[in-house]
């Protein structure tokens, strides 16, 4: 019998793998890189995309509308566009409802399912697991830190409108800079809130809370109880804000919380609200029962 | 990555102790599991999933010695989880995530490249009987299917050990049988070790080449089926009538006979055969059943909880 040299079978169907793999740490990427889309409903059904894909809107809009403003108005006075510093605080909302969106989708359904004990019997520990879930979380999160400002900053530029090349680069460097530290504060918050319970719900509820309800509290504490003004770090939106516009070297309008405290001691609440939200969740996955 | 090098024992603990605060979960666990398909029986509460979660060093034992794949899983835990297949004993599972989407990322997980991840995938769901069904979301399968989701995620990195918890929990009988017929092949076919923990005699005694019988944090029989189930030396006889004359009749001719109803145990093995054939012969009766002397699992597992 005679048969074609090149002849192969293909289809073998399942057999002994001796191929090449990937080491350890590779893990960390894979998860990140899946909790990433997972989060924002890629490779998933329609209703899984609405939330992230209305939540992006909203914090591209003022982008949008400044940019569309810049090109398409007779006269430009740069007092009617948005500024680079402002934008934490416009978009507030924004950050605080996709805060609550991204980290309970990236924590909670993994511990309800037991997909938690899976990843645990596989090439990671908790640590490990943690690092490419705040990884994730944090990347998603810079989508809305981030990304509108370059947006912004790179229509500017090709409409004539931007930086001179000698100050584009540091202009990056705060969009960076000033993007990671919100992404941070928030991803922190809603990390700790989210590995205490398994319910998305309760998650995405409570993390809008402990970021709104402190403003009023600790507002009405300084100024009808007397407490110190520091407290005012505990209004977290207003943190990420207020070092947004020092990170531009810009002054906010009005008489904002926080703005009379010096920068260090604003850095170093901000350092220490993402450091106590990380490690909360760090210890709430160490008692955690993983295997059932 | 570090790769592990092959090792004759796929498990080894030595007094091996978990406690849950008070509870006492292992007891000085002591076990040698070789390749092949091990049982690992207990009724529920035994420590059956303690030590497999010991085994996967997701739990830290507070005493004694313990190697999987000639390894230490307290701290050569991510390397040797990497080669380890795992299926839980719960059902849960993402319910949006289609079977090879599910299957897919767990094989990426235990850090197989995409490409093969995905050929894997596909090629473990076709083995378990799932290949037409491997685009349908994990939610709506039954938990038949759900089971061979979990068989299939196991396997799809081609692992050197496969842990599996309560396989069968929740299956009809058909589908348990398909299940551990499944495993079975798995465990010859592909050169897999596997450990199958369960609560089911019959289960184990049909698929597995070892059995270690766990009851109360504590190994009380271990070995292979066989062995186990090799009773004392002898023969098993059973006669129409008048089993009483025959027991006499043999016990004149010097071997131990015990009568149990219709049926005479006896003793010893030189000549056992022919002084059955002869005072069967000489009595004049009629022999229903002649038979080696032996165990079920069932015999070693009651005598084991005793």
């Amino acid at each position: 019998m005679s048969s074609a040299p090149d002849a192969r079978l293909f289809d073998l169907g399942y057999r002994s793998y001796d191929g090449p793999r990937h080491p350890p740490a590779r893990a960390i990427l894979t998860l990140g890189v899946f909790t990433a889309r997972r989060v924002l409903g890629l490779g998933r059904g329609a209703l899984h995309k609405v939330l992230p894909a209305i939540t992006l809107g909203i914090a591209f809009l003022p982008a949008l509308a400044s940019v569309v403003f810049a090109v398409f108005a007779s006269e430009i006075v740069a007092d009617d566009l948005i500024s680079y510093g402002e934008y934490t605080f416009f978009i507030g909302s924004a950050l605080a409802l996709f805060a609550s969106l991204v980290a309970p989708e990236a924590l909670c359904p993994d511990r309800r399912t037991g997909l938690l004990g899976l990843y645990l019997a596989g090439p990671l520990d908790r640590t490990r697991y943690l690092a490419a879930k705040g990884a994730g979380v944090v990347g998603v999160m810079l989508l809305i830190t981030v990304a509108p400002l370059l947006f912004m900053l790179l229509a500017f530029v090709v409409a004539g409108f931007g930086p001179s090349a000698g100050d584009t680069p540091l202009l990056l460097l705060r969009i960076v800079g000033s993007g990671v530290a919100t992404a941070l504060l928030y991803a922190s918050l809603s990390m700790a809130v989210s590995s205490f319970t398994t319910r998305r719900a309760v998650a995405a509820v409570a993390t809008v809370l402990l970021i709104l309800v402190p403003v009023s509290v600790v507002r009405s504490a300084i100024e009808s109880a007397g407490a110190p003004d520091e407290l005012d770090l505990l209004s977290f939106p207003f943190v990420a804000a207020n070092l947004s516009y020092r990170i531009f070297g810009e002054t906010p309008e009005g008489d904002e919380p926080i703005t009379h405290l010096s920068t260090g001691l604003v850095t170093a609440g901000l350092v220490a609200v993402i450091a106590v939200g990380f490690l909360v969740c760090w210890l709430r996955y160490r008692r955690i029962e993983a295997f059932r | 990555m570090a790769t592990l090098p092959p090792h004759p024992d796929v498990v080894t603990a030595r007094g091996v102790v978990k406690r849950y605060g008070r509870t006492v979960a292992l007891a000085g666990l002591d076990v040698e599991i070789g390749p092949g398909i091990t049982g690992l029986l207990g009724s529920n509460g035994a420590g059956k999933t303690t030590f497999l979660s010991l085994m996967l060093g997701l739990r830290a034992r507070d005493e004694g010695q313990l190697a999987v794949l000639g390894h230490d899983p307290s701290t050569a835990g991510i390397e040797l989880r990497s080669r380890i297949g795992f299926a839980p004993e719960h059902h849960d599972l993402p319910s949006e995530l289609s079977a090879s989407d599910f299957v897919r990322h767990l094989a990426e997980m235990h850090l197989l490249p995409r490409r093969a991840a995905v050929q894997r995938a596909n090629d473990a769901l076709w083995l378990v009987g799932l290949g037409e069904e491997r685009f349908r979301p994990v939610g709506t399968m039954s938990t038949g299917q759900r089971q061979r989701v979990k068989l299939a995620s196991a396997i799809a990195h081609d692992p050197s050990l496969v842990l599996l918890d309560e396989p069968t929990d929740g299956l009809d009988p058909v589908q348990r049988t398909e299940m551990l017929d499944l495993i079975r092949r798995i465990g010859t076919e592909f050169g897999m070790d596997m450990v199958v923990s369960s609560h089911h005699l019959e289960e184990v005694e049909r698929i597995c080449d070892a059995v270690v019988i766990v009851e109360g944090g504590e190994v009380v029989r271990a070995g292979t089926l066989a062995g186990l189930r090799s009773g004392p030396e002898g023969l098993v006889v059973e006669v129409d009538e008048r089993v009483g004359d025959l027991a006499a009749l043999l016990a004149a001719k010097g071997f131990d006979a015990v009568v149990d109803g219709t049926t005479l145990v006896l003793g010893g093995t030189d000549g056992v055969h022919d002084a059955v054939r002869d005072a069967v012969a000489e009595l004049g009766l009629g022999l229903r059943r002649l038979e080696p002397r032996g165990r079920t699992l069932e015999d070693v597992y009651l005598g084991a909880d005793a």
